[in-house]
């Protein structure tokens, strides 16, 4: 009997039990398939024994990051969602994980870490809000710059920034693939039935967050939203298995922050751009006149030798 | 100019210079001028030392041959002309910010009655200057951060390091110029550096990194450079809509090629000359020293000037090269030629001459332009002796060809291919002179024999440039 | 492809039909292309088949580099140059010509998927045996990549493409992978698909689709290609109903251009039959 799992995990808001992907597929899994878990909700990503979030911590075999590892690591304990899946549905699983690891994924990191809007009102506020000082000043600009990295990489564009047009494409292959998402499921519960496994924690663990977290640009959550069965399969799973988070409802708090210091914002905005505007203008007048008089007299000099070369060099040129 | 200091204040009547000579001579020299210029160009003079003052990192033994000549001096004003062009001299060894003459009578125990000392007082360049820049251009700005280091060791090296940062490209040349002592003619540079172009004529951008030595040699009349030259060329289309003749030329490329430029200058100005011809010839050898470019090519430039009737200059100028591939291997869109546009046959668009695909100029194989200017200065000629000294009307004629040539057929049939389809172009505008590197012209052209698919520029064209025809 | 792009494409590409002289691109057959690219070009051209289009295969050793987004193959189609199956599927759709248009919602739902998962898993364990495998690397990409360049030229392009393929392997968690599991991946991901086909002849029974030319490209090349061990190939020979599945493509698109050099396969030398 080994020592019992223990998971690090981001913690959650707006309703959910994580705002990451990854922990939103490994506590999915974990709860489906009943697995007993030391659960650590955490904003700390350097606390983890791997370094990153989500980590499994095991009694004996060390410590696993990664989504497909650990769910590898449930099933050895003997904790499998997908024991009663066909050979047929095992190949489906596979097929409509990879579909959303390439269609959906990358739109995800778009929206929350690489569209400016979205990164500053939400996901950097909520990163600098929970996670602990001093990390919170800089581990979220440089979990963007990883996530931008990690975008680039998978589109195979060294050179993409946020735009409109990089931004219609992700979206565009995000809600087809939604919608084919939505044709699978039909009117079931799940997608193999009346019990969940591991395809539907992945397929949770990305819609779970365009559903639940409100962001200023948010199509995906809209065309999301205009999927019925697809809304319906996420509450659910929400409601059986994390009851407990539902209850909480820290949206509201998080949402009504935005707002008031939004209105704050106007006028402080002004004042902080005055205050910066005499800052450097006092600056710079300062710097020249420390060394303005200095730098009059070396010009004339120059002026004077300039118009000397000039005066004498003529003379040769016009010598026929 | 630089200044000579003397022990008395009389003037020589020679560009209002000041002569040091002995006091006792002075109180001889109170008579006209006339006098006292005849006492001096007969007075004999050895000069016996020469010495430089104010040396830092510079080694003695690299000035050497700069001032040898100052000791040949036989009379006064022979030593002044001498050490003149010593003092040029030094300058242009670019190890010195100021060089200053001090001509003395000579004391000390061997000293000659008619002896004289020279001094050169110079202040060395600093060890390191640095300059930075921003510009902000076409949608795009960047930072251009220099760093020279002029007579690194002592002996006239000068290394430069320049590196631009920009929103779109970044690039940096690193160089290394070392010349022969004594001969300051005779130099070598080293060259580092990776430069990036855009060519929206050719919806092209190219980005090199290349490695480069060149030695300087003159020879009699003329300068000759050898150059060694690898480069990888990277091309690329510069828009989705780019044809599918340039698509196929985007990917990577090695140029490895050998070359040598001839050249004979007599004009006495680079630009806007008053006479005097330049002759310069240059072939480049590629592929047999490696890489995958493998071609030979040849370039001349020719431009004969003379003064004409009241002021004006008459300039005649002819270009032209071609470029043979060798070894089956088409030719590169980066080795042709292009022809077209401001700087060259004016009246058309930047090098929107000649083959071209789906509005995307290939350049070509060979070509040949040529012009003839009259050079006029402004009419009324107004603000003479100063400002309007840097400006010149200009009525010109061009005209070129830049095509294919089957390299199978007779240079018979070659000359036959270049000068059908000839394009031409007249006009006149107004020319200004930028120091002594560059010009800016605003002409109002006329193009003619205008062929399927060249690009004009009819009316008034702008251009700012180094080279012109 | 962007919306945008793509849009102005579809506009362009129904105003004509299909030229005679429609070329795809790749890199040289004989010394340079690598597994990877064999398989995706091998894909495309199964697809063009299988719609009946005509197209000649031209090599270059600049494909690469001519392709807009960077990847082979590419086809240049009148004045239209798409890469790609992805985007070259919708482009021949908007011309009218399509395999997939019998399939009801939940089985274009499960065709894109598993386009997907060849596309995340085969291709994937196939670049990481052809650039993270040191052996792999040394003996066969390296030099195969930069045959067509002189020294140094060839080093430095052939270090930089293994440097890109292993950041981007870093970046989708593959990096930590021993080549065994690699192999069990790909194992994993030939046994779903070997599952879909199960005993019928196409992947959606009566007709081929794009689907069945992406399989077929893959396995095709996994099978024919020699690489410094036949682990990979062993593999997937595991699975018969894919190995007759390829042979059956083979046979029905590929033997009737028996004569012409457009086919790639024969000029290979080995063949499955």
């Amino acid at each position: 009997m080994a020592a019992p799992l223990e998971l690090f995990s981001w913690k959650g808001s707006w309703g959910l039990p994580s705002v990451n992907t990854e922990c939103l597929i490994v506590l999915a899994y974990a709860r489906f398939a009943g697995v007993p878990l030391k659960l650590h909700k955490t904003a700390n990503p350097w606390g983890s024994p791997t370094g990153t979030l989500p980590a499994l911590k095991t009694g004996e075999d060390g410590s696993f990051s990664q989504p497909s590892k650990i769910i590898i690591e449930f099933r050895k304990q003997k904790y499998n969602a997908d024991f009663d899946l066909s050979a047929k549905e095992g190949a489906d699983t596979l097929a409509f994980i990879s579909l959303v690891e390439e269609k959906l994924m990358p739109a995800l990191i778009y929206t929350l870490w690489v569209d400016p809007k979205n990164y500053v009102e939400v996901t950097r506020r909520w990163h600098g809000d929970n996670i602990p000082f001093p990390l919170n000043f800089f581990l979220p600009s440089h979990m963007r710059r990883q996530q931008l990295a990690r975008l680039r990489l998978i589109k195979g564009n060294e050179a993409l920034e946020a735009g409109e047009e990089v931004e219609k494409e992700l979206y565009h292959d995000a809600q087809e693939c939604m919608d084919l998402l939505s044709q699978r499921l039909g009117s079931s519960k799940f997608f193999f039935g009346d019990s969940p496994s591991s395809l539907d924690a992945h397929v949770f663990g990305y819609l779970a967050l365009v559903l639940k977290i409100k962001l200023p640009c948010g199509q995906l959550q809209q065309h999301l939203q205009s999927l019925d069965n697809l809304t319906q399969f996420c509450s659910n799973i929400l409601t059986l298995y994390f009851p407990s988070e539902l209850d909480e409802g820290p949206a509201h708090k998080i949402s009504i922050q935005p707002e008031a210091s939004d209105l704050d914002s106007g006028p402080n905005k002004k004042r902080k751009q005055l205050l910066s505007l005499f800052f450097a203008l006092g600056a710079m007048l300062s710097y020249a006149l420390l060394t303005g008089i200095v730098s009059v007299e070396h010009v004339s000099i120059e002026d004077s030798r300039e118009s000397q070369d000039i005066s004498e060099g003529q003379p040769g040129e016009e010598d026929e | 100019m630089g200044t000579v200091h003397a022990r008395s204040l009389d003037p020589l009547p020679m560009q209002g210079r000041d002569l040091g000579v002995n006091h006792d001579d002075m109180e001889g020299m109170e008579t006209e001028q006339e006098t006292k210029q005849e006492i001096l160009e007969n007075r004999n003079i050895v000069v016996q030392h020469v010495n430089i003052e104010g040396l830092g990192r510079t080694k003695e033994d690299y000035l050497g041959h700069e001032i040898s000549d100052v000791f040949n001096a036989k009379n006064l004003i022979d030593v002044m002309k001498r050490s003149h062009d010593a003092r040029m001299k030094l300058l242009r060894l670019g190890c010195f910010k100021d060089v200053e003459v001090l001509i003395d009578v000579s004391e000390g125990a061997d000293a000659l009655p008619n002896g004289l000392d020279v001094t050169f007082e110079v202040t060395e360049l600093k060890r390191m200057t640095g300059s930075y820049n921003t510009m902000v251009g076409n949608n795009e700005g960047s930072m251009v951060l220099g760093l020279k280091l002029p007579n690194a060791l002592g002996r006239g090296e000068k290394a430069t390091f320049q590196f631009s940062y920009g929103t779109k490209e970044t690039s940096y040349g690193l160089s290394f110029f070392k010349p022969q002592p004594g001969n300051f003619e005779r130099n070598l540079t080293l060259n580092l550096y990776k430069v990036t172009g855009q060519f929206p004529w050719s919806s092209l951008k190219e980005t090199d990194r290349g490695v480069s030595t060149e030695l300087n040699f003159p020879l009699w009349m003329t300068t000759h450079t050898l150059k060694w030259e690898g480069v990888w060329r990277e091309l690329g289309c510069l828009a989705r809509s780019a044809s599918f003749a340039v698509r196929e030329e985007s990917g990577h490329s090695l140029k490895s090629s050998l070359s040598h430029t001839m050249a004979i200058d007599t004009r006495n100005s680079a630009i806007l000359p008053r006479r005097g011809a330049l002759l310069r010839i240059n072939q480049e050898l590629a592929g047999y020293t490696g890489g995958d470019a493998s071609f030979l090519k040849e370039d001349v430039e020719l431009q004969l000037n003379r003064p004409f009737l009241f002021g004006s200059v008459l300039s005649a100028s002819l270009w032209g090269g071609m470029l043979m591939p060798i070894g089956g291997k088409p030719s590169s869109i980066a080795d042709r030629f292009y022809l077209g546009g401001p700087t060259s046959v004016r009246g058309f668009g930047m090098y929107s001459i000649g083959p071209q695909s789906e509005g995307d100029y290939l350049g070509g194989e060979a070509y040949w332009a040529g012009g003839l200017h009259l050079y006029t200065p402004l009419p009324f000629r107004p603000g003479r002796g100063g400002f309007g000294d840097l400006f010149r009307t200009h009525f010109f004629l061009n005209a070129g060809n830049l095509c294919n040539l089957n390299y199978g057929e007779g240079p018979r049939a070659h000359l036959q291919k270049m000068a059908e389809c000839i394009r031409w172009s007249y006009g006149a505008g107004l020319v200004l002179r930028l120091g002594n590197i560059a010009r800016l012209e605003l002409n109002y052209c006329i193009p003619m024999g205008v062929q399927n698919g060249d690009r004009i520029c009819d009316g008034v064209q702008f251009g700012a440039g180094i080279r012109f025809l | 492809m962007s919306l945008a792009a793509e849009a102005f494409v579809s506009q362009m590409a129904a105003a004509e039909p299909w030229p005679e002289n429609a070329t795809l691109y790749q890199p040289l057959s004989d010394e340079q292309i690598l597994l990877s690219d064999n398989a995706s070009s091998l894909a495309v051209q199964a697809y063009l088949k299988m719609c009946a289009l005509p197209v000649r295969v031209s090599c270059r050793a600049n494909a690469e580099f001519m392709s807009p987004s960077g990847k082979v193959p590419f086809i240049h189609v009148g004045n239209q140059v798409v890469s790609e199956l992805g985007p070259i599927v919708q482009f021949t759709k908007a011309k009218g010509h399509s395999l997939s248009e019998g399939l009801d919602d939940v089985q274009r739902a499960e065709m894109k998927a598993y386009m997907e998962l060849v596309n995340n898993m085969l291709l994937t364990a196939e670049l990481y045996i052809q650039w993270c495998d040191d052996s792999t690397a040394g003996e066969i990409s390296r030099p195969r990549y930069s045959s067509p360049y002189s020294w140094p030229l060839s080093h430095i392009l052939a270090y930089q493409k293994q440097w890109e393929v292993r950041r981007k392997m870093n970046a989708i968690g593959w990096a930590g992978k021993s080549l065994e599991q690699v192999y069990e991946d790909v194992n994993e991901c030939c046994q779903a698909l070997s599952q879909r086909l199960g005993t019928q002849l196409y992947f959606f029974n009566k007709q081929p689709t794009e689907l069945d030319a992406l399989v077929f490209g893959h396995i095709f090349t996994i099978l024919t290609t020699r690489l410094t061990s036949d682990a990979l190939a062993e593999r997937v020979k595991g699975f018969s109903n894919l190995l007759s599945f390829c042979k059956r493509i083979e046979q029905t698109f590929f033997e009737e251009a028996d004569q012409s050099s457009a086919s790639s396969l024969h000029s290979k030398g080995p063949s499955l039959l």
